[in-house]
């Protein structure tokens, strides 16, 4: 399998090239286009511990959706294109044994089924900013592809960084993390803007996105028509 | 009269000079970025669109465009599609057909050029209301935008299959099929998840985003409506 | 203080090094990342001189300037309390950033949501371009920037510089920032009937000499343009 990535940054495109018999998973929203000896399958990824409708609502919110499309070449090579929603660059990440990645929810795109995806791992809970990051446990091996709002920035990191949480796309293992207060006093932290950021320390690759969803959402969603409820 | 597209593949941006007064271009409603001062600009209604009335009724779509004329010489128009995205020109021969999705136009150039919105596209091909192709004749040069880049794909003998979400145009020689498709994407929008299945022979554009899932993504962020 | 733009012109983020003693003040929301020496102090964003009874007025001001011209009410001073320090800072909308350095005499003016950040002392005065510009969304509110000190301005869309050769009309919506030299009237396309029909909502008029920055989109554009496709 060779991913092929066109148009980065801004408006990437990743054409996964399949030789026969080879298989790739792919968020359901993210097929562009493909070649038409692809069989498809489409499955549905529930969330544990919560009902079907409810599982929908919140993954809808949250920006991954809950269906999975998984092409294998039949007959022949074939390739499948991907695009995430928004604008921005996409990257393949190589999975090894020796490590796992952790990815926001809206942030991945497609692997094949040599990795394996754990929905469950519950990491930053207990957000009062009202943003529920959602993180999935990538291990096992493979190309793993991941997609960010803007630019994608690729840090190897031997140290410490406060980051913002809405900026950071995936993390590997290697690396410790706490939520913390954006400024030293409480209301500081609340009227900066920046509410709870995130102080990573270690040593491992963090993924940082140059612009942050719910910022974007908010400035365009605030100009658009209101809705009903 | 002369154009340059600047800024692909991020933001297209069309820069249109009028060289010699009485020059024009034809310009998508909303589409001026900015014009030197010696600039007339006619907006009118095109004849063959739906009637202003029903366009408006289906709610969204711009019903009028602008013709800028040059009043002098060496006039620039610089002209811009809406969403994040690149803008392409196609050059048509005299005779010469191109199929693009209305919200994709942006503006075109040759007063010959025919713009044709009562041929009968697939229903339900592009979701959203409002929505249809567009049959495009030359002579003339069409000027098109998308959401993200403008990806052509060349058709062969063993065709191809596309997301109907990402379709922004497609040249003729081409035939295709509509079916639903897995993964359910239309449960959650505004239309049906559909693709499109093409044969034939001929270039399809893609446009890498596709305008649903943001519409999706945006929706939370809406100022709530009080209730009167 | 070193600064460097990175990643544009499509999704542009300005990484700026802080030495002892250097600050930068950006935009509530802007921080994209920082090293643990560096720190932030919020103000309001009322201007340069808030003494002991301004306080009250400044946070008017400051509301003021949030309702009506979708500026943050809080602006954020970065330093480093170590010898160095590295602060990343990011608008909201796809698009590029622009960096001007002001001298003193000069001006110019940017449209309230261009402004990211800035450093040494500038002054920032709300100024409204015409009468129309407070109805509807199409309102032309800029800052009016002076002073001495590195002005950092962000668009949605990219940036084109143009030089203005006696008169220039512009899109309320693409303007991201023009110099102080020129002369500057608000108003529709043409007559009435262009208001409500061309599709072009308000324009600026520019007169006399000098550069007009215009940005590629506008977000009053693309919602229109997205609107058919929103669920109810």
């Amino acid at each position: 399998m060779q991913f092929e990535l066109n148009y980065r940054p801004s408006h990437s495109l990743a054409t996964a090239h399949l030789e026969p018999g080879e298989t790739l998973r792919a968020e359901a929203s993210a097929m562009v286009s493909m070649t038409r000896n692809l069989e498809v399958h489409t499955s549905f990824r529930g969330r544990p511990g919560a009902g079907f409708m409810q599982s929908l609502k919140r993954g809808f919110l949250g920006g991954e959706s809950f269906f999975t499309n998984t092409f294998t070449a039949v007959s022949g090579k074939g390739h499948v294109s991907l695009a995430p929603k928004l604008c921005g660059d996409m990257v393949v990440h190589e999975l090894t044994s020796s490590h796992e990645l952790f990815i926001q929810g809206s942030g991945y795109v497609a692997a094949p089924d040599s990795v394996e995806l754990d929905t469950r791992w519950q990491g930053f809970k207990g957000f009062l900013s009202g943003e529920s990051l959602f993180f999935l446990r990538a291990l096992g091996q493979g190309p793993v592809l991941i997609n960010a709002l803007g630019a994608l920035e690729t840090i190897d990191l031997d140290g410490e960084l406060i980051l913002d949480t809405g900026h950071l796309v995936a993390f590997t293992t290697g690396l410790e993390y706490e939520i913390t207060k954006a400024s030293a006093g409480w209301i500081d932290s609340f009227l900066s803007g920046e509410g709870f950021v995130l102080r990573i320390w270690g040593r491992g690759r963090l993924y940082v996105q140059s612009r942050n969803p719910a910022e974007y959402g908010k400035t365009l969603g605030h100009k658009l028509p209101a809705r009903q409820q | 009269m002369k154009y340059e597209i600047e800024g692909s593949p991020d933001y297209g941006l069309l820069r249109v000079t009028l060289e010699a007064p009485g020059e024009q271009v034809v310009a998508e409603s909303g589409a001026m970025v900015a014009m030197d001062s010696q600039v007339e600009i006619q907006t009118s209604a095109r004849g063959g669109f739906l009637s202003a009335a029903k366009r408006k009724i289906l709610g969204g779509e711009s019903i009028f465009q602008n013709t800028f004329i040059a009043k002098a010489a060496g006039q620039n128009v610089w002209l811009a599609p809406a969403p994040e995205g690149d803008l392409r020109a196609i050059e048509l021969a005299r005779g010469e057909t191109f199929f693009l999705q209305s919200g994709a136009y942006v503006a075109h150039l040759g007063a010959d050029l025919k713009l044709d919105t009562k041929w009968a596209g697939v229903k339900g091909f592009f979701s959203g209301v409002g929505l249809f192709l567009l049959k495009v004749e030359g002579p003339g040069t069409v000027f098109f935008g998308g959401y993200g880049a403008l990806h052509p794909v060349a058709v062969g003998p063993e065709g191809y299959t596309a997301d109907t979400g990402h379709i922004v145009a497609f040249s003729a020689g081409l035939d295709y099929s509509l079916r639903s498709f897995g993964g359910m994407k239309g449960l959650f929008l505004s239309g049906e998840g559909l693709i499109a299945d093409f044969g034939g022979h001929g270039t399809i554009y893609l446009q890498t985003r596709d305008p649903r899932l943001l519409a999706d993504f945006l929706h939370p962020f809406r100022p709530v409506s009080s209730s009167d | 203080m070193q600064h460097k733009i990175e990643h544009g012109p499509a999704f542009a983020w300005l990484r700026v090094q802080l030495a002892a003693g250097d600050s930068i003040r950006a935009e509530a929301g802007a921080m994209v990342m920082r090293t643990p020496d560096v720190q932030m102090e919020t103000h309001l964003n009322a201007g340069y001189r808030p003494g002991i009874f301004r306080v009250i007025w400044a946070f008017f001001v400051a509301l003021l300037r949030k309702l009506l011209g979708g500026e943050t009410m809080f602006l954020n001073d970065f330093s480093t309390t170590g010898a160095n320090g590295e602060v990343v800072l990011a608008p909201s909308l796809a698009g590029s950033i622009v960096h001007k350095r002001l001298q003193p005499g000069q001006r110019l003016f940017v449209q309230a949501g261009g402004y990211l950040a800035s450093t040494g002392s500038l002054d920032t005065k709300v100024r409204f371009g015409g009468l129309r510009t407070l109805l509807g969304g199409e309102g032309l509110v800029l800052l009016e920037c002076s002073g001495e000190g590195d002005l950092f301005v962000n668009s949605y869309g990219g940036i084109t510089p143009i030089d203005v050769r006696g008169a220039l009309t512009v899109d309320t919506g693409h303007i991201v920032a023009f110099d102080g030299t020129l002369d500057f009237k608000v108003g529709s396309v043409g007559g009435m009937k262009s208001l409500f029909l061309s599709g072009e909502g308000l324009v600026c008029r520019f007169f006399g000499q000098g550069t007009v920055y215009i940005q590629s989109r506008n977000v009053a554009s693309l919602a229109s343009w997205i609107s058919p496709l929103l669920p109810g």
